[in-house]
């Protein structure tokens, strides 16, 4: 009977594919996400950003279905970014190793004057 | 997901809260019960007007059921059903309130005169002009309950 | 302040944000909830999950004490059947290698993030037991 809160869409900006998560990112999330990273990645997407919104909370489930998706970014030699985290969620993000696969920007803007300037992609 | 009980009945989701008296902690309960009611799918503006009713009637267990004794408990009912959240507020009943002192609409002139110290008696008003539902009883036990319903319009 | 609850993900929100409104009454630092909020959604959920086996006619109790410089915070279920953690969690290196499955990051954050987690021992159910310290505490404002 509780609803599930959390919104996915997705949007291109300057040649980043940006995916929009607006609420906590739990169980629930897993077909959303997964769902979103799907159609952009069909449209050919090199470079995925997932755009947090700061007060939104992620718990193990959610970092679970983060964790998949890096799989599949790094099998489809993709690149992954996080953007919009609180201080706090950044913090839980390189605790669980995932600040490792992708990097973690302040907003969505520093993310890609980023991605847009990096050589590999 | 479980919606009977082993008897066939259906399950009542509540979330039960005891606080102790202290004025503050009615925080903890309008911040439960707006946590539910978002996640019920309530408009945010009756979230807001759930917020400031179930603040009034912890509030009102505490200083005047309750008589600011910390050792006493206010327990906050929260039943979610379709389409409605039931909110019971009962405290333990140091000082029964006067239900005709309730009922009454609350006189705005003489709290704005100079030297009126009591500014309160707006709580229960408050609470009965932002419910759907509202009554305030005796409970079992011998405290104050107020029992509150919102209802959920999408 | 004790509150409980049905077994039924989505309910542990609700136990995180008035466990926020006391830990935040109590004037704890606001980082230091973000801490606490983690873990306790986390502990919650394990104990709808697997203490109470998603059964919403089962109850989860949740207990929060403040004394000076600890919070301590008690999650118990009614489980019938014990639960207690595997072995060591695998690291996120070991789950994209496919060595395991992508959940079961709960318990590592919930022992990162605070400063004891123990399952203490009840007559039914389980309990676990987090304690956070917690900076000096100011007074708590009625508003």
């Amino acid at each position: 009977m509780l609803e599930d809160e959390l919104t996915v869409s997705t949007r291109q900006r300057e040649g980043v594919a940006i995916v929009d998560l607006m609420g906590d990112v739990t169980t629930f999330a897993e077909e959303k996400i997964n769902q979103a990273y799907r159609e952009v990645t069909t449209q050919g997407a090199r470079q995925v950003l997932l755009n947090f919104r700061q007060n939104d909370s992620i718990n193990s489930a959610g970092i679970a279905i983060l964790i998949g998706i890096v799989t599949e970014v790094n099998r489809n030699q993709q690149k992954l970014a996080f953007s919009g985290l609180s201080q706090h969620f950044q913090k839980i993000f390189r605790m669980v190793g995932l600040a490792q696969y992708a990097d973690i920007y302040q907003d969505e803007e520093e993310a890609l004057k980023h991605l847009n300037s990096d050589p590999e992609t | 997901m479980n919606d009977k009980t082993l008897k066939g009945e259906p399950v009542e989701r509540v979330v039960e809260l005891s606080l102790p008296s202290k004025l503050g902690y009615e925080r903890v309960a309008m911040d439960a019960a707006s946590s539910l009611a978002n996640r019920m799918g309530f408009h945010p503006d009756r979230v807001e007007a759930l917020k400031t009713a179930i603040g009034e009637a912890v509030t009102n267990a505490i200083e005047h059921g309750n008589q600011h004794d910390e050792a006493m408990k206010v327990i906050v009912l929260l039943t979610a059903r379709e389409g409605e959240l039931i909110v019971n507020v009962e405290d333990e009943g140091k000082k029964i309130l006067d239900h005709s002192m309730i009922a009454r609409e609350p006189d705005i002139a003489p709290k704005y005169q100079p030297g009126h110290v009591d500014r309160g008696g707006w709580g229960i008003w408050l609470i009965r002009e932002l419910m759907d539902e509202v009554q305030i009883t005796t409970a079992p036990g011998g405290g104050n309950l107020v029992r509150m319903v919102i209802h959920l319009e999408k | 302040m004790e509150l409980s609850f049905p077994s039924e993900l989505g309910y542990e929100v609700v136990a995180r944000d008035a466990v926020a409104a006391f830990a935040r009454c109590v004037g704890i630092d606001k980082n230091r909830i973000e801490d606490i909020k983690t873990a306790l959604s986390e502990a919650c959920i394990n104990a709808i999950e697997h203490g109470n086996q998603f059964d919403a006619n089962l109850r989860v109790m949740v207990t929060c004490k403040h004394n000076g410089d600890h919070l301590t915070v008690e999650v118990r279920d009614q489980g019938m059947k014990e639960y207690t953690a595997g072995g060591k969690p695998l690291t996120i290196e070991e789950k994209l290698a496919g060595l395991g499955p992508l959940r079961g990051m709960g318990l590592m954050l919930i022992t990162e993030l605070s400063d004891g987690a123990e399952f203490v021992p009840v007559s039914q159910g389980n309990c676990f037991r987090l304690t956070f310290s917690v900076l000096q505490p100011a007074i708590c404002h009625h508003s």
